[in-house]
Protein backbone atom coordinates (compact mmCIF):
# COMPACT_ATOMS: atom_id res chain seq x y z
CA UNK A 1 0.00 0.00 0.00
CA UNK A 2 1.55 3.12 -0.87
CA UNK A 3 1.48 6.18 1.47
CA UNK A 4 1.85 9.81 1.77
CA UNK A 5 4.46 11.93 3.72
CA UNK A 6 5.45 15.67 4.29
CA UNK A 7 8.89 15.69 3.59
CA UNK A 8 9.40 19.44 3.28
CA UNK A 9 7.60 22.86 4.39
CA UNK A 10 7.80 26.29 4.35
CA UNK A 11 5.46 29.70 4.49
CA UNK A 12 6.07 33.29 5.67
CA UNK A 13 4.78 35.13 8.71
CA UNK A 14 1.50 35.74 8.17
CA UNK A 15 0.63 39.34 8.46
CA UNK A 16 -0.41 41.93 5.88
CA UNK A 17 1.59 41.61 2.47
CA UNK A 18 -1.02 42.76 -0.10
CA UNK A 19 -1.16 46.76 -0.44
CA UNK A 20 -3.49 48.95 -2.23
CA UNK A 21 -3.79 49.40 -5.70
CA UNK A 22 -3.22 53.04 -5.56
CA UNK A 23 0.21 52.28 -3.97
CA UNK A 24 3.65 52.23 -6.66
CA UNK A 25 4.91 49.10 -5.16
CA UNK A 26 3.18 45.87 -4.74
CA UNK A 27 3.18 42.60 -3.79
CA UNK A 28 3.16 40.04 -6.11
CA UNK A 29 1.72 36.67 -5.11
CA UNK A 30 3.65 34.38 -7.96
CA UNK A 31 7.29 35.71 -6.85
CA UNK A 32 6.16 34.93 -2.93
CA UNK A 33 5.11 31.04 -4.13
CA UNK A 34 8.14 30.47 -6.33
CA UNK A 35 10.34 31.86 -3.48
CA UNK A 36 8.34 29.10 -1.09
CA UNK A 37 9.08 26.03 -3.33
CA UNK A 38 11.87 26.53 -3.82
CA UNK A 39 12.16 27.01 0.08
CA UNK A 40 10.10 24.08 0.92
CA UNK A 41 11.92 21.85 -1.49
CA UNK A 42 15.29 22.66 -0.30
CA UNK A 43 13.75 21.99 2.73
CA UNK A 44 13.18 18.50 1.57
CA UNK A 45 16.13 17.84 -0.35
CA UNK A 46 14.53 17.06 -3.46
CA UNK A 47 15.25 17.74 -7.27
CA UNK A 48 13.20 19.79 -8.98
CA UNK A 49 12.55 16.20 -11.80
CA UNK A 50 11.41 14.27 -9.34
CA UNK A 51 8.04 16.83 -9.00
CA UNK A 52 5.38 15.76 -11.35
CA UNK A 53 1.82 17.26 -9.45
CA UNK A 54 1.03 20.44 -8.34
CA UNK A 55 -2.16 20.87 -6.25
CA UNK A 56 -2.60 24.55 -5.32
CA UNK A 57 -5.25 26.53 -3.26
CA UNK A 58 -7.35 29.05 -5.21
CA UNK A 59 -6.69 32.37 -4.58
CA UNK A 60 -8.64 34.88 -3.12
CA UNK A 61 -10.43 36.87 -6.18
CA UNK A 62 -8.31 40.26 -5.02
CA UNK A 63 -5.47 37.55 -6.93
CA UNK A 64 -4.69 39.27 -9.98
CA UNK A 65 -3.22 36.23 -11.53
CA UNK A 66 -5.92 34.29 -12.52
CA UNK A 67 -5.56 30.17 -13.27
CA UNK A 68 -2.77 30.49 -10.69
CA UNK A 69 -1.84 26.48 -10.95
CA UNK A 70 -1.29 26.55 -14.47
CA UNK A 71 0.29 29.78 -14.47
CA UNK A 72 3.18 28.50 -11.84
CA UNK A 73 3.74 25.26 -13.85
CA UNK A 74 4.85 27.86 -16.34
CA UNK A 75 6.88 30.56 -14.17
CA UNK A 76 8.56 27.60 -12.66
CA UNK A 77 8.75 25.78 -16.06
CA UNK A 78 7.28 22.31 -14.10
CA UNK A 79 6.15 19.89 -17.04
CA UNK A 80 3.69 17.45 -14.94
CA UNK A 81 2.53 14.21 -15.95
CA UNK A 82 0.06 14.19 -12.18
CA UNK A 83 -2.18 16.75 -11.80
CA UNK A 84 -2.01 20.69 -11.93
CA UNK A 85 -5.31 22.10 -10.68
CA UNK A 86 -6.65 24.26 -7.98
CA UNK A 87 -8.90 23.12 -4.97
CA UNK A 88 -11.91 25.52 -3.41
CA UNK A 89 -13.96 24.77 -0.89
CA UNK A 90 -14.18 27.93 1.59
CA UNK A 91 -12.53 27.46 4.83
CA UNK A 92 -11.65 23.90 3.80
CA UNK A 93 -9.91 25.28 0.51
CA UNK A 94 -5.80 24.25 1.46
CA UNK A 95 -6.96 21.39 3.02
CA UNK A 96 -8.34 19.87 -0.08
CA UNK A 97 -4.83 21.01 -2.01
CA UNK A 98 -3.23 19.13 1.21
CA UNK A 99 -5.59 15.77 0.09
CA UNK A 100 -5.51 15.78 -3.60
CA UNK A 101 -1.40 16.20 -3.32
CA UNK A 102 -1.64 13.28 -1.43
CA UNK A 103 -3.90 11.44 -3.62
CA UNK A 104 -1.42 12.07 -6.46
CA UNK A 105 0.80 9.96 -4.39
CA UNK A 106 -1.31 7.22 -3.29
CA UNK A 107 -2.07 6.64 -6.95
CA UNK A 108 1.04 6.32 -8.08
CA UNK A 109 1.05 9.62 -10.41
CA UNK A 110 3.72 10.82 -8.74
CA UNK A 111 6.64 10.45 -6.42
CA UNK A 112 7.05 14.24 -5.48
CA UNK A 113 4.11 16.46 -5.27
CA UNK A 114 3.52 20.27 -4.27
CA UNK A 115 0.66 21.56 -2.48
CA UNK A 116 0.54 25.11 -1.72
CA UNK A 117 -1.64 27.97 -1.24
CA UNK A 118 -1.32 32.09 -1.63
CA UNK A 119 -4.15 34.28 0.37
CA UNK A 120 -3.89 37.88 -0.06
CA UNK A 121 -7.50 39.82 1.24
CA UNK A 122 -5.77 42.79 2.87
CA UNK A 123 -6.07 45.09 0.35
CA UNK A 124 -10.03 44.90 0.79
CA UNK A 125 -11.97 46.61 4.25
CA UNK A 126 -13.86 43.82 6.00
CA UNK A 127 -16.84 45.33 5.35
CA UNK A 128 -16.24 45.50 1.77
CA UNK A 129 -14.65 41.58 1.90
CA UNK A 130 -17.98 40.30 3.39
CA UNK A 131 -20.09 41.70 0.92
CA UNK A 132 -18.76 38.58 -0.30
CA UNK A 133 -18.34 36.20 2.50
CA UNK A 134 -22.39 36.67 2.98
CA UNK A 135 -22.68 34.93 -0.28
CA UNK A 136 -20.65 31.91 0.94
CA UNK A 137 -22.11 30.78 4.41
CA UNK A 138 -25.83 30.16 3.51
CA UNK A 139 -28.76 30.52 0.62
CA UNK A 140 -28.30 33.33 -0.71
CA UNK A 141 -32.00 33.88 -0.89
CA UNK A 142 -33.47 33.06 2.28
CA UNK A 143 -30.27 33.47 4.29
CA UNK A 144 -28.10 35.97 3.24
CA UNK A 145 -30.89 38.89 2.99
CA UNK A 146 -31.23 38.74 6.91
CA UNK A 147 -27.51 39.91 7.80
CA UNK A 148 -26.10 36.36 8.68
CA UNK A 149 -22.53 36.38 8.20
CA UNK A 150 -20.07 33.40 8.36
CA UNK A 151 -19.30 33.73 11.99
CA UNK A 152 -22.94 34.35 13.11
CA UNK A 153 -23.46 30.99 12.85
CA UNK A 154 -20.13 30.22 14.87
CA UNK A 155 -21.81 32.76 17.48
CA UNK A 156 -25.10 30.80 17.46
CA UNK A 157 -23.02 27.50 18.35
CA UNK A 158 -21.36 29.26 21.78
CA UNK A 159 -25.12 30.38 22.72
CA UNK A 160 -26.78 26.97 22.63
CA UNK A 161 -23.82 25.60 24.13
CA UNK A 162 -23.87 27.86 26.84
CA UNK A 163 -27.01 26.95 27.49
CA UNK A 164 -26.77 23.46 27.35
CA UNK A 165 -24.06 22.45 29.51
CA UNK A 166 -23.43 25.98 31.47
CA UNK A 167 -19.99 26.67 29.93
CA UNK A 168 -19.01 30.01 30.84
CA UNK A 169 -18.17 33.48 28.65
CA UNK A 170 -14.44 32.91 30.71
CA UNK A 171 -14.06 29.66 29.78
CA UNK A 172 -14.96 30.13 26.37
CA UNK A 173 -12.42 32.89 25.93
CA UNK A 174 -9.39 31.17 28.10
CA UNK A 175 -9.08 29.39 24.48
CA UNK A 176 -7.84 32.51 23.19
CA UNK A 177 -5.77 33.46 25.87
CA UNK A 178 -4.30 30.01 25.37
CA UNK A 179 -3.16 30.44 21.19
CA UNK A 180 -2.06 33.72 21.64
CA UNK A 181 0.37 32.14 24.63
CA UNK A 182 1.23 29.75 22.24
CA UNK A 183 1.66 32.23 19.33
CA UNK A 184 3.84 33.99 21.24
CA UNK A 185 6.53 31.29 20.38
CA UNK A 186 5.74 30.85 16.74
CA UNK A 187 7.35 33.07 14.39
CA UNK A 188 4.97 32.69 11.85
CA UNK A 189 1.95 34.00 13.74
CA UNK A 190 0.52 37.08 13.30
CA UNK A 191 -0.21 38.55 16.83
CA UNK A 192 2.53 37.18 19.31
CA UNK A 193 1.80 40.06 22.09
CA UNK A 194 0.26 38.17 25.63
CA UNK A 195 -2.89 38.27 26.40
CA UNK A 196 -5.46 38.23 29.72
CA UNK A 197 -8.66 37.06 30.37
CA UNK A 198 -9.99 39.88 31.80
CA UNK A 199 -8.11 41.55 28.09
CA UNK A 200 -10.72 38.89 26.25
CA UNK A 201 -13.60 39.31 27.67
CA UNK A 202 -13.24 43.02 27.62
CA UNK A 203 -12.57 43.52 23.62
CA UNK A 204 -15.93 44.94 22.04
CA UNK A 205 -18.60 42.71 20.96
CA UNK A 206 -18.05 41.41 17.25
CA UNK A 207 -21.49 38.45 17.01
CA UNK A 208 -22.62 38.39 20.75
CA UNK A 209 -21.49 36.45 23.09
CA UNK A 210 -18.10 36.72 21.03
CA UNK A 211 -15.72 39.75 20.98
CA UNK A 212 -12.74 40.51 19.12
CA UNK A 213 -10.20 38.45 20.53
CA UNK A 214 -12.69 35.46 19.77
CA UNK A 215 -13.35 35.37 16.22
CA UNK A 216 -10.52 35.32 13.59
CA UNK A 217 -7.99 38.29 12.71
CA UNK A 218 -7.74 38.78 8.93
CA UNK A 219 -4.16 38.57 7.12
CA UNK A 220 -2.32 37.27 3.88
CA UNK A 221 0.38 34.17 4.14
CA UNK A 222 1.22 31.73 1.98
CA UNK A 223 2.91 28.06 2.40
CA UNK A 224 4.04 25.30 0.25
CA UNK A 225 4.87 21.61 1.20
CA UNK A 226 6.15 18.76 -0.60
CA UNK A 227 4.64 15.44 -0.33
CA UNK A 228 6.34 12.33 -1.25
CA UNK A 229 5.73 8.71 -1.44
CA UNK A 230 6.46 6.88 1.95
CA UNK A 231 9.40 5.14 -0.34
CA UNK A 232 11.20 8.13 -1.32
CA UNK A 233 10.65 9.86 2.00
CA UNK A 234 12.83 6.86 3.22
CA UNK A 235 14.89 7.05 1.18
CA UNK A 236 15.62 10.79 1.58
CA UNK A 237 17.38 10.05 5.55
CA UNK A 238 15.58 13.08 6.81
CA UNK A 239 12.51 12.85 9.06
CA UNK A 240 9.36 13.05 7.75
CA UNK A 241 6.05 13.30 8.29
CA UNK A 242 3.93 10.29 7.12
CA UNK A 243 -0.12 10.65 6.53
CA UNK A 244 -1.10 7.78 8.51
CA UNK A 245 -5.09 8.63 8.54
CA UNK A 246 -7.52 10.68 6.72
CA UNK A 247 -11.19 10.79 6.54
CA UNK A 248 -13.66 13.09 5.06
CA UNK A 249 -17.39 13.83 5.76
CA UNK A 250 -20.11 16.37 4.35
CA UNK A 251 -23.30 15.57 6.77
CA UNK A 252 -25.24 16.90 3.44
CA UNK A 253 -26.26 20.19 5.06
CA UNK A 254 -24.74 24.00 4.46
CA UNK A 255 -24.49 26.19 7.55
CA UNK A 256 -27.93 24.65 8.89
CA UNK A 257 -30.31 21.68 8.85
CA UNK A 258 -33.79 22.36 8.28
CA UNK A 259 -34.63 19.60 9.91
CA UNK A 260 -33.98 19.93 13.79
CA UNK A 261 -30.67 18.59 14.71
CA UNK A 262 -28.17 18.68 17.91
CA UNK A 263 -26.30 21.64 15.62
CA UNK A 264 -22.99 21.77 18.26
CA UNK A 265 -22.60 17.50 17.82
CA UNK A 266 -20.39 18.80 14.90
CA UNK A 267 -21.03 15.36 13.20
CA UNK A 268 -19.26 15.70 10.07
CA UNK A 269 -15.94 16.50 12.72
CA UNK A 270 -17.09 13.15 14.61
CA UNK A 271 -17.70 11.10 11.26
CA UNK A 272 -14.05 12.30 9.61
CA UNK A 273 -12.63 12.31 12.96
CA UNK A 274 -13.50 8.61 13.57
CA UNK A 275 -12.50 7.31 10.00
CA UNK A 276 -9.37 8.70 10.03
CA UNK A 277 -8.79 7.34 13.53
CA UNK A 278 -9.91 3.74 12.24
CA UNK A 279 -7.69 4.04 9.31
CA UNK A 280 -4.52 5.37 11.90
CA UNK A 281 -5.15 2.24 13.85
CA UNK A 282 -5.39 4.76 16.78
CA UNK A 283 -7.41 6.46 19.02
CA UNK A 284 -7.66 10.34 20.39
CA UNK A 285 -5.99 9.31 23.91
CA UNK A 286 -3.26 8.15 21.45
CA UNK A 287 -2.52 11.67 20.04
CA UNK A 288 0.16 14.35 21.42
CA UNK A 289 -1.08 17.34 19.72
CA UNK A 290 -3.92 18.51 17.03
CA UNK A 291 -4.06 21.46 15.09
CA UNK A 292 -7.82 22.33 14.41
CA UNK A 293 -8.97 24.83 11.97
CA UNK A 294 -11.41 27.09 14.45
CA UNK A 295 -12.27 30.46 13.65
CA UNK A 296 -13.38 30.97 16.78
CA UNK A 297 -13.11 30.07 20.03
CA UNK A 298 -16.12 28.07 20.50
CA UNK A 299 -15.28 26.13 17.45
CA UNK A 300 -12.08 24.35 18.75
CA UNK A 301 -14.06 23.73 21.60
CA UNK A 302 -16.92 22.17 19.73
CA UNK A 303 -14.28 20.55 16.90
CA UNK A 304 -12.38 19.18 20.17
CA UNK A 305 -15.18 17.23 21.89
CA UNK A 306 -16.37 16.26 18.53
CA UNK A 307 -12.87 14.58 17.62
CA UNK A 308 -12.64 13.01 21.21
CA UNK A 309 -9.91 15.55 22.37
CA UNK A 310 -12.77 16.08 25.52
CA UNK A 311 -16.06 14.66 26.79
CA UNK A 312 -19.04 16.24 25.58
CA UNK A 313 -19.79 19.67 27.24
CA UNK A 314 -16.58 19.68 28.97
CA UNK A 315 -14.29 21.09 26.10
CA UNK A 316 -14.69 24.75 27.09
CA UNK A 317 -13.90 23.71 30.78
CA UNK A 318 -11.11 21.44 29.75
CA UNK A 319 -9.54 24.33 28.07
CA UNK A 320 -9.99 26.70 30.86
CA UNK A 321 -8.05 23.83 33.03
CA UNK A 322 -5.05 24.26 31.15
CA UNK A 323 -5.57 20.65 29.81
CA UNK A 324 -5.45 21.34 25.99
CA UNK A 325 -1.99 24.54 26.04
CA UNK A 326 1.28 23.46 25.79
CA UNK A 327 2.12 21.05 28.46
CA UNK A 328 -1.12 20.19 29.13
CA UNK A 329 -2.84 16.84 28.37
CA UNK A 330 -3.49 17.66 24.77
CA UNK A 331 -2.19 20.74 23.18
CA UNK A 332 -4.81 22.22 20.64
CA UNK A 333 -3.38 24.79 18.07
CA UNK A 334 0.23 24.85 19.51
CA UNK A 335 1.13 27.53 16.16
CA UNK A 336 -1.36 29.49 17.96
CA UNK A 337 -4.42 28.55 16.05
CA UNK A 338 -7.01 30.82 13.63
CA UNK A 339 -7.25 33.82 16.51
CA UNK A 340 -3.68 34.20 16.86
CA UNK A 341 -1.18 32.50 14.29
CA UNK A 342 -3.92 34.26 11.79
CA UNK A 343 -6.48 33.24 9.33
CA UNK A 344 -5.39 33.65 5.51
CA UNK A 345 -8.36 31.99 4.94
CA UNK A 346 -7.61 30.07 1.71
CA UNK A 347 -4.33 29.16 3.26
CA UNK A 348 -5.13 28.82 6.71
CA UNK A 349 -4.83 24.80 6.74
CA UNK A 350 -1.52 24.50 5.19
CA UNK A 351 -0.40 26.46 8.03
CA UNK A 352 -1.52 24.09 10.59
CA UNK A 353 0.38 21.06 8.39
CA UNK A 354 3.20 23.22 8.34
CA UNK A 355 3.01 23.40 12.41
CA UNK A 356 2.39 19.85 12.60
CA UNK A 357 5.21 18.92 10.46
CA UNK A 358 7.61 21.26 12.45
CA UNK A 359 6.07 19.28 15.91
CA UNK A 360 6.53 16.21 14.55
CA UNK A 361 9.99 16.79 13.06
CA UNK A 362 11.27 18.44 16.33
CA UNK A 363 11.78 21.59 15.06
CA UNK A 364 8.86 23.57 16.86
CA UNK A 365 11.56 25.22 19.19
CA UNK A 366 10.13 26.43 22.56
CA UNK A 367 6.84 24.61 21.77
CA UNK A 368 7.96 21.92 20.99
CA UNK A 369 5.71 18.98 22.28
CA UNK A 370 8.25 16.89 23.81
CA UNK A 371 8.42 13.16 22.13
CA UNK A 372 5.68 14.08 19.89
CA UNK A 373 5.05 11.59 17.34
CA UNK A 374 1.23 11.51 16.45
CA UNK A 375 -0.64 14.62 15.57
CA UNK A 376 -4.08 15.63 13.94
CA UNK A 377 -5.14 18.17 11.52
CA UNK A 378 -8.92 18.96 10.89
CA UNK A 379 -10.28 20.91 8.65
CA UNK A 380 -13.87 22.29 8.21
CA UNK A 381 -16.25 24.25 6.04
CA UNK A 382 -19.54 25.68 6.61
CA UNK A 383 -20.62 25.49 10.30
CA UNK A 384 -18.16 22.54 10.47
CA UNK A 385 -20.75 20.66 8.11
CA UNK A 386 -17.82 19.03 6.09
CA UNK A 387 -14.81 17.78 7.84
CA UNK A 388 -11.39 16.54 6.69
CA UNK A 389 -9.11 14.83 9.55
CA UNK A 390 -5.42 13.77 9.01
CA UNK A 391 -3.34 11.51 11.03
CA UNK A 392 0.22 12.51 10.93
CA UNK A 393 2.73 10.72 12.43
CA UNK A 394 6.70 11.48 13.05
CA UNK A 395 8.87 9.23 11.38
CA UNK A 396 12.79 10.05 12.11
CA UNK B 1 -56.79 25.76 6.24
CA UNK B 2 -57.82 26.01 9.67
CA UNK B 3 -56.22 26.84 12.72
CA UNK B 4 -52.83 28.63 10.70
CA UNK B 5 -52.47 31.84 12.15
CA UNK B 6 -51.70 34.88 9.77
CA UNK B 7 -48.17 36.69 10.74
CA UNK B 8 -48.07 40.02 11.82
CA UNK B 9 -47.00 42.56 9.12
CA UNK B 10 -44.58 45.39 10.11
CA UNK B 11 -43.66 48.19 7.53
CA UNK B 12 -39.88 49.44 7.23
CA UNK B 13 -39.47 52.26 5.77
CA UNK B 14 -36.91 51.61 3.77
CA UNK B 15 -35.59 48.95 0.96
CA UNK B 16 -34.16 45.47 2.11
CA UNK B 17 -30.46 45.45 2.38
CA UNK B 18 -29.77 42.26 0.48
CA UNK B 19 -32.76 41.66 -1.67
CA UNK B 20 -33.95 37.74 -2.34
CA UNK B 21 -34.11 36.68 -5.60
CA UNK B 22 -37.51 35.67 -6.77
CA UNK B 23 -38.29 32.43 -9.20
CA UNK B 24 -41.29 31.25 -10.80
CA UNK B 25 -40.89 28.08 -8.42
CA UNK B 26 -40.37 30.45 -5.08
CA UNK B 27 -42.77 33.13 -6.39
CA UNK B 28 -45.92 31.66 -5.08
CA UNK B 29 -44.01 31.49 -1.34
CA UNK B 30 -42.89 35.75 -1.19
CA UNK B 31 -46.46 36.36 -2.67
CA UNK B 32 -47.95 34.38 0.12
CA UNK B 33 -45.62 36.18 2.95
CA UNK B 34 -46.36 39.43 1.80
CA UNK B 35 -49.76 38.60 2.26
CA UNK B 36 -48.65 37.44 5.69
CA UNK B 37 -49.12 34.00 5.28
CA UNK B 38 -45.93 31.51 5.63
CA UNK B 39 -46.09 28.16 3.46
CA UNK B 40 -43.44 25.71 2.11
CA UNK B 41 -42.99 22.90 0.05
CA UNK B 42 -44.21 19.29 0.92
CA UNK B 43 -43.42 15.92 -0.97
CA UNK B 44 -46.32 14.34 -2.50
CA UNK B 45 -44.41 11.13 -1.90
CA UNK B 46 -42.87 11.04 1.61
CA UNK B 47 -44.66 13.71 3.01
CA UNK B 48 -41.30 15.54 4.36
CA UNK B 49 -41.59 19.24 4.31
CA UNK B 50 -38.40 21.62 2.84
CA UNK B 51 -37.41 24.71 3.67
CA UNK B 52 -36.65 26.68 1.60
CA UNK B 53 -39.45 25.51 -0.54
CA UNK B 54 -37.79 23.40 -3.04
CA UNK B 55 -39.11 21.96 -6.54
CA UNK B 56 -37.44 18.33 -5.58
CA UNK B 57 -38.17 16.36 -2.36
CA UNK B 58 -34.60 16.41 -1.14
CA UNK B 59 -34.87 13.59 1.30
CA UNK B 60 -36.59 10.75 -1.42
CA UNK B 61 -35.94 12.92 -4.30
CA UNK B 62 -39.17 12.52 -5.79
CA UNK B 63 -39.80 15.41 -8.23
CA UNK B 64 -43.97 16.58 -7.20
CA UNK B 65 -44.04 18.82 -4.36
CA UNK B 66 -47.04 20.67 -3.10
CA UNK B 67 -47.62 24.31 -1.23
CA UNK B 68 -48.69 23.68 2.19
CA UNK B 69 -49.57 26.51 4.91
CA UNK B 70 -47.26 26.45 8.08
CA UNK B 71 -47.89 27.72 11.81
CA UNK B 72 -45.76 30.74 12.25
CA UNK B 73 -45.22 29.08 15.47
CA UNK B 74 -41.72 27.79 17.44
CA UNK B 75 -38.98 28.50 19.58
CA UNK B 76 -35.86 30.16 19.76
CA UNK B 77 -32.56 27.69 19.26
CA UNK B 78 -29.59 29.86 19.28
CA UNK B 79 -28.96 33.69 18.59
CA UNK B 80 -26.35 36.21 18.31
CA UNK B 81 -26.42 40.18 17.60
CA UNK B 82 -24.11 41.26 15.13
CA UNK B 83 -22.13 43.86 15.59
CA UNK B 84 -19.66 43.87 12.63
CA UNK B 85 -21.14 43.13 9.38
CA UNK B 86 -20.99 43.71 5.64
CA UNK B 87 -21.37 47.22 4.16
CA UNK B 88 -24.95 46.50 2.95
CA UNK B 89 -25.81 46.10 6.18
CA UNK B 90 -23.75 48.75 7.98
CA UNK B 91 -26.86 51.45 8.47
CA UNK B 92 -28.72 48.49 10.51
CA UNK B 93 -25.66 47.81 12.99
CA UNK B 94 -26.24 45.69 15.46
CA UNK B 95 -28.86 44.07 14.71
CA UNK B 96 -29.87 40.74 15.55
CA UNK B 97 -30.30 37.08 13.83
CA UNK B 98 -31.77 33.65 14.83
CA UNK B 99 -32.15 29.79 14.38
CA UNK B 100 -36.13 28.82 15.12
CA UNK B 101 -37.48 25.46 15.29
CA UNK B 102 -41.13 25.52 14.06
CA UNK B 103 -43.59 23.74 15.42
CA UNK B 104 -44.35 22.05 12.28
CA UNK B 105 -40.64 20.72 12.45
CA UNK B 106 -38.51 23.09 10.71
CA UNK B 107 -35.69 25.00 11.38
CA UNK B 108 -35.38 27.95 9.77
CA UNK B 109 -32.66 30.67 10.08
CA UNK B 110 -34.05 34.44 10.27
CA UNK B 111 -33.54 38.20 11.10
CA UNK B 112 -35.37 38.56 14.67
CA UNK B 113 -37.28 41.94 15.84
CA UNK B 114 -36.48 43.08 19.34
CA UNK B 115 -38.75 43.45 21.71
CA UNK B 116 -37.97 46.59 24.32
CA UNK B 117 -37.07 45.32 27.79
CA UNK B 118 -36.99 41.44 26.69
CA UNK B 119 -33.70 39.62 26.12
CA UNK B 120 -33.68 37.11 23.34
CA UNK B 121 -32.50 33.39 25.24
CA UNK B 122 -32.57 30.18 23.88
CA UNK B 123 -35.99 27.86 23.78
CA UNK B 124 -37.97 30.80 24.49
CA UNK B 125 -41.10 30.87 22.49
CA UNK B 126 -41.35 33.16 19.05
CA UNK B 127 -43.59 33.90 16.32
CA UNK B 128 -42.55 34.47 13.06
CA UNK B 129 -43.45 37.94 11.43
CA UNK B 130 -43.11 39.71 7.90
CA UNK B 131 -41.09 42.81 7.73
CA UNK B 132 -42.47 44.85 4.84
CA UNK B 133 -39.73 46.82 3.21
CA UNK B 134 -40.87 49.15 0.56
CA UNK B 135 -39.24 46.67 -2.13
CA UNK B 136 -40.84 43.22 -0.62
CA UNK B 137 -41.40 40.92 2.80
CA UNK B 138 -38.62 39.17 4.89
CA UNK B 139 -39.35 36.29 7.31
CA UNK B 140 -38.50 37.42 10.94
CA UNK B 141 -39.33 36.26 14.58
CA UNK B 142 -40.32 37.92 17.82
CA UNK B 143 -40.62 36.77 21.31
CA UNK B 144 -44.18 35.89 21.93
ZN1 LIG C 1 -39.95 12.97 -0.37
Amino acid sequence: MRRAAILGTAAVPVRKYQRKASEPIQTVEHEMIARLVVEAMQDAQVEKSEVNAIVCAHPRPYTKQKYFSTFMAHYLRLPCSGVVMETMGNGMTAALAFDKACDEILLGRAEVALAFGVNMEMSVTSAEHMKDSVRATGDVDFHSPSGLIPISWYAMDAVRYMHEYGATRAQLASVAVKNRAHAALNPLAQYRAPITLDEVLAQRPIVEPLGLYEVPPRGDGAACLVIVSEARAKASGLPYVLVRGRGFFHEGAHQISEVPNDMIRFVAAETAGRLAYEAAGIGPGDLDLAELYAPCTIVEVLAGEALGLAPRGQGAAAAAAGETRLGGRIPISTSGGLTSRGHPSYATPLYGMVELAEQLRGRAGARQVEDAELGLSSNELGNYNAALVHVLEARR
Amino acid sequence: MSGIEEMERIDVDRVRSYPPRTSEFTQPFWEALAAGRLQTTRCAACGALSFPPKPVCPHCWHGEVRWTPLQPLGRLYSWTRVHAGPEMFAAELPYEVGIVDLDAGLRLALRLVAVPGREFAPDMPVRLVVLRFRDGPLLAAMLR
